[in-house]
């Protein structure tokens, strides 16, 4: 089931959830699945929402989890863009250009590689880059992660993601940053412990 | 972000070599020319997307560049990676005023800033007073010279004025940013490309079909 983060805050709190008050029952079950969960294959719509111009920005594509710490994302539509996650090394191509990047040189990789692997290994409660809350309603979670690090403070106001209670997968990931611009990205046709091959995240 | 240091450094310093030169296109003919024609090459930006490529000393940065011209006449650029995150957000007024809405801390330096707002000025093509434009020649071309507080702005093209070739922007002594804008589709160019001469710093913008 999509469930779609509205992102405003009322009075700290998000419309049609209510604050999870048993946080350690919430983030062992929320662990356990995560546990049983060793690959992840899904679509994604991904809209970068930027409010003072009025315009959304909507692209699509292809993602793939596998354990340990391996993601690959691969935009289709409108533009062609791969990024692939290989623990602590990156690959990214853009047209026709490829480059290689390790996530412990380039900081806006290794964050984008901590909120990945995090929200999909169900580690994102451990994060202690992040304060965290947690609320829910009757199918979902959601996840509120405000930066606490330096360098994350400097780049969003929160990252909030959305899991489906019912196996505690991931159904969006919202990032909110500074200038009140937004970015969700929404996962539809979710296959858990799908075979999916080592060779989709062979950095060469 | 060894990115934006590196980009930083070699800003400031070209910042330094760009002005107080002696006067250069020396071989330049002065000519009369209609300098209304470059209207039609100026971009009608209703609101485009680019994906745009930045290269700068041997570092690579890819991302979308949307355009998109707002109900009070200003144009406003922002700039983010593929996944989202913001770079910059830009605003040009068309009498020349220029806004920074937002900007990431490690392109938070002036002299990026400037090379920035400069850059996308050349081919914005906002403030382009004919009464002011020096018209000469020099290899068969047309150049439509005009004055900035700091160095000129060269709008170059074919001698029957059909075609711009390029754009320049330059100090009195040389060449400091080439620029092209090709395949115009509902006024609006479909590839930009910007290229600095002093040093690797090029920006390439390819619009997407949304």
């Amino acid at each position: 089931m999509l469930v779609l983060v509205s992102g405003v805050c009322v009075k700290a709190q998000y419309s049609g959830y209510t604050a999870v008050t048993d946080l350690p029952k919430f983030k062992a079950s929320f662990a356990a699945a995560a546990q049983k969960t060793n690959s992840i294959k899904a679509d994604f719509v991904q809209d970068k929402n930027l409010s003072m111009l009025s315009e959304k920005i909507t692209s699509k594509g292809n993602f793939w989890f596998k354990k340990d710490s391996r993601v690959r994302m691969e935009y289709n539509q409108p533009f062609k863009y791969l990024m692939i996650l290989n623990k602590d090394k990156a690959y990214v191509k853009d047209g026709s250009k490829e480059s290689k990047v390790s996530t412990r040189s380039n900081k806006m990789f290794q964050q984008i590689n901590k909120i990945m692997i995090d929200c999909m290994q169900g580690t994102t409660l451990d994060n202690t880059d992040f304060k965290t809350r947690v609320f829910e309603n009757k199918t979902s979670a959601l996840v509120e992660l405000t930066p606490v690090a330096r360098g994350m403070k400097e780049m969003f106001k929160s990252i909030n993601v959305t899991v489906d209670k019912k196996d505690f997968s991931v159904t969006s990931i919202q990032m909110l940053e500074l200038s009140g611009d937004n970015t969700i990205m929404r996962f539809t046709n979710k296959e858990l412990n799908a075979a999916i091959p080592d060779t989709l995240f062979d950095i060469k | 972000m060894r990115l934006f240091r590196i980009l930083y450094l070699i800003l400031s310093s070209c910042l330094l070599l760009l002005f107080g030169c002696s006067p250069s296109y020396k071989q330049m003919q002065s000519a009369s020319a209609d300098v209304s024609v470059l209207q039609k090459f100026k971009p009608a930006f209703t609101v485009a997307l680019y994906n745009t490529t930045v290269d700068v000393v041997g570092n690579h940065l890819s991302g979308l560049l949307l355009i998109k011209k707002m109900p009070d006449s200003s144009t406003r650029m922002v700039f983010s990676n593929e996944m989202g995150f913001s770079f910059f957000d830009f605003e040009f007024k068309p009498g020349g005023d220029f806004k920074v809405y937002s900007i990431t801390k490690k392109l938070n330096k002036k002299s990026v800033i400037k090379t920035l707002q400069h850059d996308f000025e050349l081919i914005l093509m906002n403030n382009l007073d004919n009464s002011k434009a020096v018209v000469k020649t020099h290899e068969g071309l047309t150049y439509f010279i005009f004055s900035q507080t700091k160095g000129f702005n060269y709008y170059i093209t074919n001698p029957s004025g059909d075609e711009l070739v390029r754009m320049e922007r330059a100090s009195n002594k040389k060449t400091i940013v080439e620029a092209v804008m090709k395949n115009y589709l509902n006024g609006m160019p479909d590839t930009i490309g910007i290229s600095h001469k002093t040093f690797e710093f090029n920006i390439g913008l390819k619009r997407i079909e949304r």
